[in-house]
């Protein structure tokens, strides 16, 4: 085994937790609000439906291939050859996803903080943190996300208490006034999110009590739907259908906090949230990446390719994306569908697979 | 790099002689003779030109040729001539037919020794125990009575309370077992001795619960006490270096101590307390970051208010590593962050300061460390003055003068306050010294900094452990149950188990549902 | 070793690449407040109110009422970008906008349209979402300049009056929403200068809230003056702090109150074609002053009183409508958005000729008032006992 760490089904939700919801708490209310209008709170609960899917594929896909990761089960499945293609392909999509938030991460830094700092200082000073947090293995990942998972929940509560006062509730109705149709369609881009689920296939095998894993995993999909739900309605109340002209609306509503004359402009409490989820994020997309990779190479140990792995990703978020338009163009129109196409459609197809030929890797796997 | 693999700038080491080590002694070989003279001049030629060593020459009776050897100052002279040459000399040295009957008949002193080796007589020697030296034995005697001067058993300056027990450890071992087994009676407190030290043959004192220690611990503890081999061992910190997890790390991955109180409770948590011999500092392991915020005396106090403490030093511990670099951070970065009303006050304050906000916060946190360091070292009568001309310096000339805003001296002030807040002095050190990392990320990167430079703690935090047991647990991996001693004091009656890390097999350190109330005492 | 050279060389790294963002203090114009005007040749002339720090460190805390602790500087542009770019050349510090708090658009801007000034505001990170904005009688760079008495600097004193509720408080993003909303309206408050009390004090005066100026499509198309305005503010749910003063019929003197809690509710309804709206409101008051002869301890007379505040509010009501649902034809109570979440089909369907519709929605008040508390005393304070009326 790669990974000697062994952490808990509980340790692998909270992990998760922060891993999908710290970038969609802050780009995917108002890119929701443009499609679903003020029925932006019930697109979440439509788009974790997919979320379920994810992890309940997965799952099984892990049952039948116990203390595997997919990309050692797609071996199995698929044959050797079309295994390794596979592979490749999902640890390349890897990097272009780990890539891809980092740019995301560093886009809101430079756009509302920093605008001077060169967006490679951010990307770089952040992808060295997660570097060393990824060379410490899950174990230690998994418990710099417990450590920070009260300081990710706290400031979501806080805003809304010191908010409350400026809500207005009644921009909740008309409820579903030309029915599901904007709600559903709304759903389209977080669901892009849920499907980042199939993370758990890298996660899973390091589980010390596996039977406990779907439980955890679904219930993580249901903290994440809820938040998305919270948040999504803290902007509608405050903002109403005006979300989706804003780049950033909790931002937004974190800079409108004005209590007791004092408490102003917690937009660095947003920024903070913004960093540590992101670090967790990256850190996960980046520890299943070093993985994937070592174990498609046979490598022994994953620790020496997390550096150069961390020098590929930061060259991938230049290259693949010019702007923060081209950005939200990805979020928008390509990750709804690739997300889906890959990371949830592509195991099932393998766990079908497994169905339909089964003699050959038990024979292989006893 | 050279045939055997090893580059070139190593092999220079393997050259040098190893340092001496633990056993085998090198007198080993040295057995006693009965030739009382060969065993005298043996041993005159270890201790040459060792002035404090004396030998006396008497005789047992009439006829026996016997000698006394002790070093003096480790025991009184008085001793040694009321109970060891005054029996000798006016026994008969004829109604015993060997050594031991007479020691036995004869010399009033409980702690006797048969020594074979000269090795042995060197290590009694040593301690401070006289060796009785006999013609015609190939036996020497080790008497009992080594006795020195020492400190007096004071309170403890390190670690002070205004409740609890006032007694602190000395520098003498026998001391300190004794005040933590006036405490912990039970036999099940097991000592176990090891010495350490080339040439100081410091002894060690593992201490454990047996049936609550958890056994591999305690094996752990003694394999790393083994392992190292070392020319000397002064004080409990060269232990602590020698037997931590993570070498490379700021924060003590074992707690010290000076109180015995801190040690037993230690030990009935299931822990295993190192004593060394010469030093008032005892170790504790395994531990974890949040038991190094807890004080002996938030166990006396009542619970309440030791909760609001914790929570007080947790706040502070934030404020004492993070204050100065959010202040830099927020005037040279995000001027938007704080109140209108509180900006132009600073912005008003600092009109006139010619440094930047970094170069400014650097300067004032270095010049309070320098104070506090000097205050720390110097005697008591120039501490003091010390501090005067500091607060002076630091504080209103320097404001005065322009060279510094008042914001910043609150600041230095506060962190500097805050930083007492922790209750050991080794986690207070580790922030004082994190401190200006942040700060330099804070003054380049602006909060950005800042919350990288957290991260990276904490993430250290993480992948650090104190003899397995990870250094946040009960936060993180998360344990719910330990909270009664993390999050909150809990009361006594409510603190039903022992820290889990440790204290598997016996973990209920109480009865239960013992929470009192009035209506207890109607009860029949 | 070599781990700690690496450490090393990538924080001196760090430092070799410079602070970029980093700006002190001491480098920064801190703008306490904004104004915008219009000026020859479509363009726009910005006005900065700078706070100077020196004036403060100097006094050690307490300014001297006589040192201006703020400077005025203006700059001509084609847009506010544009404008600063300008200023800038004339201020030998940083602009920065994070503290800006009042931004006032002055009274020939309004009417010219404010839309295109509004994207600058709420595009750049640097102006709060919560900034409060205004409409100023005349040119509004000159509110700027005034020095008041009781607070620091001009645009603190608007913004505290702002935050008693006196007038319409409207912020940066409450401004876009209006704009951007349903009804094509919005309102901002109107401030004029006080005469100053005397010729040689010329300056040092303070702007107040008159009024509110009323926007249709991005345009100023009125003004409302104090007492609709309260109306407006009535229908909107926004009076806080304001005392009614009721004549009551048949009495002589009057009576005050201090509404305490109010809550408005709109009924939308369609019926053949008829829009109409029902504004319910229920307030309830304590009595501060008692003019008359009236017992207020007796149910009866706080009854009467009730009758009065009731009529009061409604006359501020329709006063309120008549100036701006009928002359001005402007939705800034957003009827809209209440016909769109009542009817929304309907609503799709007359969405386009909303503008059309909205003078002739029929408004409905019923105001519910009640006096919970008669103060301190029951009886008037200032006539004898005798001459107190009890029935």
């Amino acid at each position: 085994m790669l990974e000697k760490g062994k952490i808990s089904a509980f340790q692998m939700a909270v992990l998760m937790y922060p891993t999908i919801v710290a970038t969609a708490l802050l780009t995917v209310p108002s890119i929701t609000a443009a499609y679903a209008d003020n029925d932006l709170w019930l697109s979440p609960i439509w788009a974790s439906l997919i979320g379920f899917v994810t992890v309940l594929v997965v799952d099984a896909l892990h049952r039948r291939y116990p203390q595997k990761t997919i990309i050692q089960y797609s071996e199995h499945i698929l044959g050797k050859l079309l295994g390794k293609a596979f592979g490749a392909f999902l640890m390349l999509l890897y990097v272009l996803l780990t890539a891809l938030v980092v740019r995301i991460y560093a886009e809101f830094l430079v756009g509302s903080f920093l605008t001077q700092t060169p967006i490679v200082v951010v990307i770089s000073t952040m992808l060295l943190l997660c570097a060393f947090a990824v060379r410490g293995g899950v174990e230690v990942i998994a418990r710099a996300a417990t450590a920070f998972s009260p300081f990710f929940v706290l400031p979501l509560l806080l805003l809304i208490v010191l908010l409350f006062t400026d809500f207005q509730l009644d921009r909740i109705f008309p409820i579903m006034a030309d029915g599901v149709g904007p709600s559903l369609k709304g759903a389209l881009i977080p669901q892009g999110w849920f499907t980042e689920y199939m993370l758990l296939a890298f996660l899973l095998p390091f589980l010390t009590d596996r039977e406990k894993g779907r439980k955890w995993g679904v219930l993580s999909v249901f903290a994440v739907m809820l938040t998305l739900l919270i948040s999504n309605l803290i902007v509608l109340f405050l903002f109403g259908t005006d979300v989706a002209t804003m780049l950033y609306p909790l931002m937004a509503a974190a800079r409108y906090v004005s209590f007791a004359d004092f408490f102003e402009n917690l937009e660095s409490l947003v920024m903070a949230i913004w960093i540590m989820g992101a670090f967790i994020k990256i850190s996960v997309f980046y520890y299943a990446t070093a993985l994937g990779s070592a174990q498609l190479l046979n490598l022994s140990d994953y620790r020496p390719i997390v550096l150069p792995l961390g020098f590929l990703i930061t060259l991938f978020s230049f290259w693949s994306i010019p702007s923060l338009m081209e950005t939200s163009k990805f979020d928008v129109a390509v990750f709804p569908f690739l997300g889906p196409l890959v990371l949830t459609l592509l195991p099932l197809l393998l766990l079908l697979l497994s169905f339909v030929r089964p003699a050959r890797q038990e024979g292989k796997s006893s | 790099m050279n045939r055997n693999g090893r580059k070139w700038w190593r092999t220079n080491k393997h050259k040098l002689e190893p340092a001496r080590q633990n056993s085998p002694s090198p007198y080993a070989h040295l057995t006693l003779s009965k030739e009382t003279k060969e065993n005298l001049q043996t041993l005159q030629d270890i201790y040459s030109k060792c002035s404090d060593v004396i030998f006396r020459p008497f005789y047992i009776g009439k006829t026996i040729k016997a000698h006394v050897v002790f070093i003096s100052g480790l025991c009184t002279v008085q001793d040694v001539d009321q109970y060891v040459l005054t029996p000798l000399m006016q026994a008969n040295e004829n109604e015993f037919p060997d050594m031991e009957q007479m020691a036995e008949q004869v010399l009033a002193v409980s702690r006797i020794k048969n020594l074979a080796t000269i090795a042995d007589c060197i290590e009694e020697i040593g301690s401070g125990n006289p060796v009785l030296l006999w013609e015609g034995e190939e036996r020497a005697l080790s008497l009992g009575l080594a006795k020195w001067e020492k400190r007096n058993i004071e309170e403890p300056s390190a670690e002070v309370g205004i409740r609890g027990p006032r007694e602190g450890f000395t520098e003498t071992l026998d001391v300190n077992t004794s005040q933590i087994r006036r405490r912990i009676k039970d036999p099940a407190l097991k000592m176990e001795r090891m010495k350490i030290g080339g040439y100081t043959q410091t002894e060690v004192i593992v201490a454990y619960m047996e049936g609550i220690v958890d056994q591999t611990l305690v094996e752990e503890a003694k394999a790393r006490l083994n392992r190292i081999q070392i020319d000397g061992i002064l004080e409990s910190g060269y232990i602590e270096e020698m037997i931590e997890d993570n070498p490379a790390s700021p924060f003590p991955q074992l707690k010290d101590t000076e109180r015995p109180d801190t040690a037993c409770s230690a030990l009935l948590e299931g822990r295993v307390v190192i004593l060394v011999d010469g030093t008032p500092f005892a170790l504790i392991a395994p531990v974890t970051f949040f038991a190094l915020f807890q004080a002996a005396e938030d166990y006396y106090q009542r619970y309440i208010i030791s909760t609001a403490i914790r929570w007080l030093r947790y706040l502070f511990l934030g404020i004492s590593l993070l204050l100065p670099s959010l202040y830099v951070a927020i005037i040279t970065f995000h001027q938007e962050m704080v109140p209108t009303s509180l900006l132009i006050s600073m912005a008003a304050s600092r009109e006139a300061v010619p440094f930047p906000g970094l170069v400014e916060a650097l300067l004032m946190e270095i010049t309070f460390e320098a104070l506090r360091e000097a205050g720390v070292r110097l005697p008591k009568q120039i501490g003091a003055a010390v501090s005067i001309v500091g607060a002076l310096v630091i504080g209103q000339a320097a404001v005065d003068a322009g060279l510094v805003s008042a914001p910043m001296v609150i600041v230095v002030a506060i962190t500097g306050i805050a930083n007492f807040m922790v209750p050991r002095y080794s986690v207070g050190t580790a922030v004082r010294l994190l401190r200006f990392p942040i700060m330099f990320l804070a003054g380049t990167l602006g909060l950005l900094g800042v919350m990288l430079g957290l991260i990276a703690i904490v993430v250290h935090l993480c992948t650090l452990r104190s003899f397995g047991v990870p250094y946040l647990s009960g936060i993180s991996p998360l344990k719910p149950k330990e909270w009664k001693d993390i999050l909150y004091r809990s009361p006594w009656w409510a603190m039903k188990t022992r820290p889990h890390f440790t204290g598997e097999f016996n973990q209920y350190r109480q009865a239960p549902d013992q929470k009192p109330g009035p209506e207890r005492s109607e009860d029949p | 070793m070599k781990r700690i050279l690496l450490t090393l060389l990538m924080m001196s790294l760090l430092f070799l690449g410079g602070c970029w963002d980093r700006t002190e203090i001491n480098d920064l114009a801190i703008i306490t407040g904004a104004a915008i005007d219009a000026a020859d040749d479509n363009q726009i002339e910005l006005s900065v109110q700078v706070f100077i720090p020196r004036a403060l460190s100097a006094g050690r805390g307490s300014t001297s009422s006589g040192g201006n602790l703020t400077l005025v500087k203006s700059a001509k542009g084609a847009s506010i970008a544009d404008a600063i770019a300008l200023l800038q050349t004339k201020i030998p510090r940083k602009i920065f906008w994070g503290h800006c708090e009042v931004f006032i658009f002055g009274e020939d801007m309004a009417k010219r349209g404010i839309a295109e000034e509004m994207d600058f505001l709420v595009r750049h990170p640097q102006p709060r979402e919560r900034a409060y904005m205004f409409v100023s009688k005349g040119k509004a760079a000159k509110t700027l300049e005034l020095r008041p008495e009781l607070e620091r600097y001009s645009s603190e004193v608007i913004r505290e009056m702002s935050d008693m509720h006196i007038g319409m408080l409207v912020t940066i993003i409450q401004l876009k929403e209006m704009l951007r909303g349903k009804s094509n309206a919005a309102a901002l408050p109107l401030i004029d200068v006080m005469p100053p009390p005397n010729e040689a004090k010329g300056l040092e005066t303070a702007p107040y809230i008159m009024g509110t100026a009323v926007f249709r499509k991005g345009k100023m198309v009125g003004e409302i003056n104090e007492k609709a305005t309260r109306g407006v503010m009535w229908i909107r749910g926004e009076v806080e702090r304001y005392t009614v003063t009721a004549k009551l019929k048949n009495v002589q003197g009057t009576v005050s109150l201090n509404p305490i809690h109010s809550d408005i509710k709109f009924i939308p309804s369609i019926r053949n074609g008829q829009w109409q709206m029902t504004i319910k409101a229920k307030t309830e008051g304590d009595v501060v002053q008692n003019g008359t002869n009236l017992d207020m301890s007796n149910p009866e007379m706080i009854k009467l009183v009730e009758k009065a505040f009731q009529q009061d509010i409604e006359d501020r009501i329709e006063l309120a409508l008549k100036q701006v649902q009928h002359e001005m034809k402007a939705d800034i109570f957003d009827f809209a958005t209440d016909f769109y979440r009542e009817y929304p089909q309907e609503w799709k369907a007359a969405k386009n000729n909303w503008d059309e519709i909205f003078p002739n929605v029929k408004v409905i008040t019923d105001i519910h008032a009640y006096v919970r508390r008669p103060g301190l005393v029951t009886l008037p304070g200032g006539i004898p006992e005798e001459e107190v009326r009890e029935k």
